[in-house]
């Protein structure tokens, strides 16, 4: 392990956990912008989190072991992910970091803890959360293992730091198809981040909740660690679409000024991309929970077609 | 109400049959008919009615209506323009109707726990407004009950508890939700029986917050009883101060001033036009659609900052009076009310504009929670529910109140009865509204805005159409001070039409069907 690797680690984490909260409230504001209203302040997410970090946890008589670890695992398992995905600076793979197999399944444990916490508690709002988040992962996961496929194709590999080195050194996306394949990117971030149009995560109402009523029953600092985990998730498959499709700026190469550079730039980046999220869930209203499925068939599409178009071309 | 007397006689004998003489039939102060009918008479009479396709719309009991029996069942019978009011006396048993006419197993039971009148072969005797908790053989609306807080039973039998029906089978599953929710909204259950996702049976409990405000209003000077009918639903507070007065004005004679009608039309209207903009931006947000909700939301607030102009509340509290109206709306402030009204219109349009042309909006509303047209009399289902789905009811055109039968355009019923249904017929509801206000306004005329009324004793019935349907409103003034106030809501009524709208629909569906019926909590829970 090199010192670039340590310190790659170091600045990822820190890049992340730093910028999550702004993303988060940028899409807030951006859908209070097209509502007509002012919304809240960009730093809402951050004052928020250090409210809940003071506040007192409060389990309900129900509850056994699993919702105490809970919020650990969630956050550990969505803290190693991000390091799978660099934000500003990409060193040389080490091990099995970066590979895109298990960054898939490290996102599927976390959300499995999470089902099973929604359950543990014992109110119906839980269950059927986590009912529905399963039923949603199951159908999501084939097409998801299909859009990975997709960018293992474009770039002959598993690792995601080599996909970002290559597309780094051309700044411009390595292959026309990796436009299409950012349309099956987005709609994966939508479905794994619960929202628009597939969750709501403004509801007050809980039998439409599905990410919303597995964390029902969270409170204090473990609900500051389930949301913080959200944000971390969402910043980090932003960066996937960020550093693939448009990834110059991106640094390779340890020295400041780079460094410096790429994290401008991935701010920049980030906060545009979240103002089109924001955008995006402002056009629409949640679909029919039964209709998602054909939202799902469109990533598969996009996806299938550019294995074609690989495999032919 | 039918004007003429003598035609209004025959058209109630054309319902009851030749058997009972015109003779008895006798007119109430507000166009309604009364017939006592002795108990052998009743069954025949009540059949005979129900085949007429006569509506049930109120069942209540009063003591000591008439001298040679302790407790009065009153049953309001409709049909078309015409009310006719059966007076059957009871020592504290009766049959039960409800087989026969749905509508009036909820009222039974009302009368159960109000006065403790049984009834015979009901399939429902479940307690209704009074939950286990309240101690047995109490029943607050007896004139020998004082109105003092109750010794709540602390713990209740499982025996006691409520009895929910029970559906049973492979894969059902009970979900429970409330009466505590996480918005912020009044307490109610509901007793979900799904399979997955899909809605099998549901079952609602209300009246969790019973507030006695009939037992409240009774030995009150007329006068002060207004301010009580105001507070049984905040949204609806004109309508039910309207319809009470009405009731007062009609038993004493009270002649209310034009300028007065005209106002408190006006008045009518906004309420209207406030609690529609109220459901469309609830509807939208329940579909996560909160750039549509907002169009609605904001038109909304300046609709109730124009009341808090017009009235000094925004509620419009304290305004309607008996005989009129308490203040005077200047004429400044109703020229502001004319442009409000063609700026609101304006910005209504690109709103209405703007939902109707998202996809996923439509694709929402339709074709969710359907309420069949052959529901509407049974379960007598009225308001915006009833004209999405194809009933021609508004009581603005079938019993004009005030200046009514000049201003009211004919109801436009659609046919679905679903969501996106109930959305349009608001819309174009609150667009006939606006229009309404600005030819009033036009038409305004000069005067007072009230007449001293004098109190007399009487009787009578008056119906008022609220934004969520018809309000019933029954008062009885006896020796110069209220005896009897009796009000029922649309949303008591309505509330029973979820139970069928939800049957095969989806559990994250619930929230929009509701809050496309709007139904009031309050207002059913008196």
């Amino acid at each position: 392990m090199t010192f670039s690797f340590i310190f790659y680690l170091i600045i990822n984490t820190v890049a992340v956990l730093a910028i999550a909260p702004l993303f988060m409230s940028i899409i807030k504001k951006v859908k209070a912008w097209t509502q007509g209203r002012r919304g809240p302040s960009v730093f809402q997410t951050y004052f928020n989190l250090a409210k809940l970090l003071k506040k007192e946890v409060i389990y309900s008589s129900h509850s056994s072991w699993i919702m105490r670890v809970t919020p650990l695992v969630n956050i550990a398992a969505i803290l190693v992910a991000a390091l799978f995905v660099p934000l500003v600076f990409v060193p040389e793979p080490v091990g099995g970091i970066g590979n895109i197999i298990l960054l898939l399944y490290l996102l599927a444990l976390a959300k499995f803890f999470m089902a099973l916490a929604g359950l543990d508690a014992g109110s119906s709002f839980g269950g059927m959360g986590s009912s529905r988040e399963m039923s949603i992962s199951a159908i999501i996961e084939p097409t998801t293992i299909i859009v990975f496929a997709a960018l293992v194709f474009v770039f002959k590999t598993l690792n995601v730091f080599e996909m970002f080195i290559t597309s780094a050194a051309t700044g411009t996306p390595a292959t026309p198809t990796l436009i299409l394949l950012a349309i099956s990117l987005f709609i994966i971030l939508i479905v794994e981040t619960s929202r628009i149009p597939v969750d709501n995560p403004e509801t007050h109402l809980e039998l439409t909740m599905i990410h919303e009523g597995m964390v029902l029953e969270q409170s204090g600092s473990n609900l500051a660690l389930m949301e913080l985990s959200s944000a971390v998730k969402l910043t980090l498959l932003m960066a996937l679409i960020i550093n693939l499709i448009v990834p110059f700026g991106l640094a390779t190469s340890l020295t400041l000024g780079t460094i410096v550079v790429a994290a401008v730039m991935f701010a920049l980046k980030g906060t545009i991309l979240a103002g089109i999220i924001g955008l995006f869930e402002s056009s629409m209203s949640k679909m029919r929970f039964f209709r998602l499925p054909s939202l799902f068939a469109m990533a598969f599409f996009f996806s299938t077609l550019i294995i074609i178009i690989e495999v032919f071309a | 109400m039918a004007t003429d007397d003598s035609s209004g006689i025959m058209a109630v004998q054309g319902l009851v049959g030749p058997e009972i003489a015109a003779s008895r039939i006798t007119p109430g102060c507000n166009g309604e008919y009364y017939l006592h009918v002795g108990e052998t008479e009743f069954g025949p009479l009540v059949t005979s009615l129900a085949l007429h396709k006569c509506a049930l719309i109120g069942l209540f009991c009063t003591e000591g209506f008439v001298s040679a029996s302790r407790f009065s069942l009153l049953y309001v019978f409709e049909y078309k323009a015409t009310v006719l009011i059966l007076v059957r006396n009871t020592g504290g048993v009766a049959t039960s109707v409800a087989r026969l006419l749905p509508s009036a197993s909820w009222f039974e039971r009302e009368c159960r726990d109000g006065f403790g009148i049984e009834f015979d072969g009901a399939f429902d005797e479940r307690r209704l407004f009074l939950h286990e908790t309240y101690p047995e053989g109490f029943h607050p609306l007896l004139k020998s009950v004082r109105n003092e807080p109750v010794a709540m039973r602390s713990a209740v039998d499982p025996a006691e508890e409520y009895p929910f029906r029970k559906v049973t089978g492979v894969g059902i599953y009970q979900v429970p939700v409330g009466p505590v929710h996480a918005g912020i909204i009044e307490p109610g259950h509901f007793r979900f029986s799904v399979i997955g996702e899909k809605i099998f049976n549901l079952e609602i409990r209300m009246f969790y917050k019973h507030r006695g405000i009939e037992k409240l209003a009774e030995g009150k000077r007329p006068q002060e009883v207004v301010h009580i009918a105001e507070a049984v639903s905040g949204d609806e507070t004109v309508a039910n101060a309207t319809a009470y007065c009405c009731a007062v004005e009609k038993c004493t004679g009270t002649a209310v001033p034009d300028r007065a009608w005209y106002l408190r039309t006006i008045l009518l209207e906004l309420e209207r036009i406030g609690s529609h903009l109220g459901d469309q931006a609830g509807m939208l947000i329940d579909i996560a659609f909160p750039l549509g909700a907002n169009q609605f939301a904001v038109i909304r607030e300046d609709v109730f900052r124009m009341n808090a102009l017009l009235t000094g509340s925004r509620f419009m509290r304290g305004m309607v009076e008996i005989g009129g109206l308490s203040k005077d709306i200047r004429k400044e402030q109703l020229e502001e009310l004319g442009t409000f009204v063609r700026q609101a219109r304006k910005r209504y349009r690109v709103g209405l504009k703007i939902v109707l042309s998202t996809s996923s909006v439509l694709d929402r509303f339709a074709p969710t929670g359907i309420i069949r047209k052959s529901l509407l009399r049974p379960l007598n289902i009225t308001g915006p529910a009833a004209r999405a789905s194809g009933g021609r009811v508004d009581v603005r055109v079938t019993h004009p109140y005030g200046i009514y039968d000049r201003c009211v355009p004919a109801p436009k019923p659609l046919h679905d009865g679903d969501v996106l249904s109930r959305f349009t017929v608001k819309a174009s509801e609150i667009l006939d509204s606006l229009d309404m206000i600005e030819r009033l306004l036009a038409s305004m005329p000069d005067g007072p805005v009230k007449t001293e009324p004098v109190v007399k004793d009487g009787y009578t019935l008056a119906l008022v159409e609220s934004a969520r349907g018809q309000n019933l409103c029954w008062v009885w003034i006896r020796n110069g001070v209220v005896e009897r106030y009796k009000i029922r809501t649309a949303s008591f009524c309505n509330w029973q039409a979820i139970e069928h709208a939800l049957q095969g629909e989806i559990v994250p569906d619930f929230p929009l069907i509701n809050k496309s019926l709007n139904l009031s909590y309050a207002g059913t829970d008196l």
